[in-house]
């Protein structure tokens, strides 16, 4: 299949590619882009290691293709802090203690994210559990993610507090 | 969302059991942690792997000329490229180093590694596989330990009649006249399932062999130090002229600290085309080929008093050892230990196992070493023992336990034991909850657990962990450790103690680990021994560092003699008169005159001696857990759960919470979830889609009740926290079943059509 | 008729644990290797059948059996020497 020529825009950064059709978004980004902080852990779009923003919304890499995300706004894990400042969910799994082996993690926190963008007012511990139910964790069981994104939702790293 | 109490707290420490950040925290959170995933060497080739369609057959002949020829396609190796060498991580026991990872006249599991490729994509090395062409002479093949052993079963590996690859008998007391005496003797038989490892990092290598006859390896595993020796042994070269590094590793639950096909396959690649290798297993692979939880099938019988007083047990246990020994001759000897925990058998205690080989995928270790199957059997027949004899079962469990200066019968001596207070806080847990909603009911089970194993069956030289201290002169410190972090924070809880020993922030503490080049041997991470083995070593480094930079203080100071000095939190000072002290840098400074320029090092080393036949020290707990079932479709529900637990000492306070919840959701998935079936040797359910993987909505609170003991043995009075969690709840969840409804499953895990049909049996025999 | 002292494994020598009869029948079971099985066999018992004995039937038949040879063997040892 011929290669083509393909802009992906990850990290409020573009970049040109020139790849085959069929790369799937993952491949790209941690292939082509270099940005290998989002990892792969199944071949059945099962386990979320793979996941990240598009668009704000959380997907999994290894389900689209890098040309259907063209034109869009992707985020991986090392698009969340800014200047060196971590974002408040990054705060917030390391004050608790939400990674082990943190190979799940930046799936994880990307669809965190998604779900913390997405939600209006402040969601029940189940909604909150359900919010990261595709992504596996092995090493956790979430409990602590949950109360990262818990703190998050609730305010506590609001800016303007200690 | 959680509770957490602790039960006689220990003296405030500076450092220790204080909500300190994981020191791999932002590298993990910001996606900068490199894992060998991520390994790209210049010149790099991708390997695939060639296995076997055939659960048992000989190799006639393999002819891999096509594969060569494909144009990408870099070198081929089978076992023929190897030295050959039959290995196995029990060193010591030449019987037992049976696998030879690239075989050669055989191959005893579906899936087994016959051949494998290097070329310049992955794509191009896979289409080479299709053209290796092997000729298999298909052999007849025995699946299950109780046919294997049969007279006229295939023989899987030579001189090993009738399969049997290892037994292990332990026996204290006279179980015989125990049972003569007994008011009330029970027997049931059990079947333990086997479980996958499934760390989100799947098995990965890269091998980069140079022309110096070097080889460097970068491998996803729980001990580089083993596989440098392991890898020195198959590959024919000097320990010393391997380098293994183990970067970021993606969790490895006891299924990383063997040889496997990745790190032996692309070894031998690099050495025959002189290029870095690289492996990744796929997830399928990983389900497939890399070894698992050790199946058992357990009878156990057990003789007690009306009063509840246990007499005495004897179990008969075969395991399905798979393929190759593995870490199977280990989990089979733990299995019968841990059987016997936390009691006290007044009579006697026997155990027979006996380790089969099938023509399955290998079984081996598994977080919890094979207690959580001695567990599922254990908790459960005292359970009904309980109800038979109607008594309370905590109280049962209470009046026979280990208790502080208990002395198992050529086994152990138990230096520190707070299970009885376990009991209480469970009760207290189980009071809180009053009266349960309709189709709940609350599960118990007890367990103890190893701080490391005393064994030495990798036959090393070297003390069993190390350290090395050197502190630079602002203060800060390299610390360079053998222990390995395979997720459960090590690093972090090594640099704790290093802190908290030598009086540094844990900031100033930089630690080194994961390369054979420039750490000190260890054991690595296994049998839940690092807090303990390595975290002594790491205090004796921190405190021969001190005590030289004291004597720099003691000089400086010109105290009276009757004074002493220690360092807190960067403050050297006098310990009677805090206030009088000097800051730790300029200490730091003076001793770097005084010695002429040279950095203060501190050494520290540790190996257990004289500490009975498993471990130095154990980790009690009791844990309850709540359950939802649903009568029509038998599908569990877990609702909450409380562990009363001793460790100790805690020391990583956020890596003590996270082993604690971790380990519950891998036992739990070992109770109700993580069915891996088998047909004719081949799983049926190798993806993340049909191997049912505990979710986060599925997940309990899981409510802790810390108590505080202290182990004379461990750093500070620490004992484990990484295993012992994973023992007791698959049992526990099988006696909430009972309590529920009076069934009694024996097999686990426990699938729902399991609860349905126990449902079904007790209304035809009961009417209810 | 019974022994005097305790009993040494007729193969390897060793005292068992305790020196009795049975001490040392597990003893051969566990080791298990070629020498140990060969005496067994030689007795007139099959070492593998007798452990899967021991394996699946409850009690203890099985060391037992072996034990009341282990200790009649050692009786005439310690007969012959007088």
């Amino acid at each position: 299949m011929e290669k083509k020529v393909l802009t992906l825009n990850v990290n409020n950064q573009d970049y040109e590619l020139y790849i085959n059709p069929k790369t799937l978004l993952v491949e790209a980004i941690r292939d082509y882009i270099n940005l290998t902080g989002t990892k792969r852990g199944c071949d059945t779009v099962s386990c979320g290691a793979c996941t990240v923003m598009v668009d704000g919304m959380a997907v999994k890499a290894c389900s689209v293709l890098a040309m259907q995300c063209e034109g869009m706004k992707i985020v991986t894990s090392e698009g969340l802090e800014v200047d060196g400042k971590l974002a408040p969910i990054q705060k917030a799994f390391l004050d608790e203690g939400a990674f082990q082996c943190g190979f799940c993690t930046s799936g994880m926190l990307m669809s965190a994210m998604a779900f913390i963008k997405e939600t209006k007012g402040k969601p029940t511990e189940m909604q909150i559990r359900e919010g990261i139910e595709g992504n596996i964790c092995r090493c956790t069981g979430y409990n602590s993610i949950v109360r990262a994104i818990d703190a998050v939702v609730k305010g506590k790293y609001a800016e303007g507090k200690k | 969302m959680n509770r957490y109490t602790v039960i006689n707290p220990h003296s405030k420490f500076t450092v220790i059991n204080t909500h300190v950040h994981n020191v791999d925290g932002i590298a993990k959170v910001t996606g900068r942690a490199t894992y060998t995933f991520d390994v790209v060497l210049p010149g790099m080739l991708y390997g695939k792997i060639l296995r076997s369609p055939h659960p048992h057959a000989k190799i006639k002949g393999i002819d891999y000329s096509k594969a060569m020829a494909l144009p990408g396609v870099k070198a081929v190796a089978t076992g023929n490229d190897t030295i050959g060498a039959k290995q196995g991580i029990w060193r010591r026991y030449k019987d037992l180093c049976d696998e030879q990872l690239l075989t050669i006249d055989k191959v005893r599991y579906i899936g087994e590694p016959v051949a494998a490729v290097a070329a310049v994509t992955e794509e191009i090395a896979e289409k080479a596989l299709e053209l290796i062409d092997v000729d298999y002479e298909v052999l007849p093949a025995t699946y299950e330990p109780l046919d294997a052993i049969k007279k006229d079963a295939p023989e899987i590996h030579e001189g090993f009649e009738r399969n049997i690859n290892v037994t292990r008998h332990i026996e204290w007391g006279d179980v015989d006249e125990g049972f003569a005496e007994a008011d009330y003797i029970r027997e049931d038989w059990f079947r333990c399932g086997g479980q996958a490892h499934m760390c989100m990092e799947t098995r990965a290598a890269v091998s980069s062999y140079t022309p110096d006859g070097k080889l460097t390896i970068y491998h996803s595993n729980q001990s580089p130090y083993y596989m440098q020796g392991l890898m020195a042994g198959v590959m024919g070269m000097r320990e010393g002229d391997i380098r293994v590094i183990s970067p970021y590793v993606g969790g490895g639950f006891g299924g990383k600290f063997e040889l496997d096909g990745a790190i032996f396959a692309t070894a031998v690649l690099s050495k025959k085309c002189m290029k870095p290798v690289k492996i990744v297993f796929t997830r399928e692979e990983d389900f497939i080929a890399s070894k698992r939880r050790t199946p058992m099938f357990y009878y156990t019988r057990t003789g007690v008093k009306k009063d509840g007083t246990f007499l005495c047990r004897e179990a008969k246990v075969f395991t399905n050892g798979g393929a190759y020994t593995g870490m199977g001759a280990t989990a089979l000897y733990l299995t019968g230990f841990f059987h016997s925990f936390p009691y006290v058998w007044q009579k006697g205690y026997r155990y027979d196992g006996y380790r089969v080989y099938t023509n399955t995928l290998p079984s081996t270790s598994m977080r919890g070493f094979g207690a959580p199957q001695a567990m599922w059997c254990s908790e459960q027949q005292i359970e009904w023992i309980a109800a038979d004899l109607k008594l309370d079962p905590i109280e049962m469990r209470r009046k026979n336990s280990h208790y502080e200066g208990y002395e198992v019968p050529g086994q152990a001596t138990i230096a520190s034991c707070g299970i009885n207070q376990c009991y209480d806080e469970i009760r207290k847990w189980i009071d809180s909850k009053g009266k349960l909603p309709k189709g709940h009911a609350i599960g118990l089970s007890a367990c103890g657990f190893m701080s490391g194993g005393i064994f030495n069956w990798f036959d090393t030289p070297y003390s069993f962990s190390s350290a090395v201290i050197t502190i630079n002169q602002d203060g800060t410190v390299e610390l360079n450790v053998g222990a390995q972090d395979i997720g459960q924070g090590s690093n972090t809880t090594m640099a704790i103690i290093c802190a908290e020993t030598l009086g540094c922030k844990l900031e100033d503490v930089k630690v080194h680990s994961s390369d054979t080049d420039y750490n000190p041997a260890d054991l690595g991470a296994w049998g839940s021994r690092q807090t303990l083995m390595s975290g002594n070593a790491v205090k004796r480094a921190a405190e021969d560092a001190k005590k030289q930079l004291l004597e720099f203080a003691y000089a400086h100071s010109g105290l009276n003699i009757i004074y002493d000095l220690d360092i807190k939190d960067r403050w050297v000072h006098s310990v009677s008169r805090p206030e009088r002290g000097w800051p730790y840098e300029e200490i730091v400074r003076k001793a770097l005159r005084g010695k002429g320029g040279q950095r203060i090092m501190g050494r520290g080393f540790y190996t257990p001696y004289r500490k009975g036949m498993i471990s130095p020290a154990y980790s009690y707990m009791l844990q309850g857990v709540e359950v939802e079932v649903d009568e029509e479709t038998g599908k569990i529900k877990l609702c909450d759960s409380m562990t009363a637990h001793d460790c100790g000492q805690p020391i990583n306070h956020l890596g003590l919470i996270g082993q604690l919840e971790g380990a519950f959701s891998m036992a739990a998935g070992y109770g109700y979830l993580e069915y891996m079936p088998y047909e004719d040797g081949k799983l049926m359910n190798p993806n993340l889609v049909d191997y049912k993987m505990i979710r986060a909505p599925e997940m309990p609170p899981a409510n802790i009740a810390e108590i505080d003991t202290y182990e004379p043995e461990g750093p500070y009075g620490a004992k484990e926290a990484g295993e012992g969690l994973t023992n007791p709840t698959a049992a526990a969840i099988g006696n909430a079943l009972f309590k529920l409804f009076g069934i009694q499953i024996k097999e686990c895990p426990i699938r729902p059509e399991m609860v349905v049909n126990a449902l079904k049996e007790k209304k035809a025999k009961t009417g209810k | 008729m019974s022994v005097s002292g305790p009993i040494i494994c007729p193969v390897c020598g060793k005292k068992a644990k305790t020196g009795s009869a049975i001490d040392c029948a597990r003893h051969m079971f566990g080791t298990g290797d070629k020498p140990h099985r060969q005496w067994v066999d030689a007795q007139g018992l099959s070492f593998i059948d007798l452990m899967i004995e021991q394996a699946t039937t409850p009690g203890n038949r099985s060391y037992q059996l072996l034990a009341d040879i282990i200790e009649k063997d050692a009786e005439k040892r310690q007969a012959a020497k007088k």
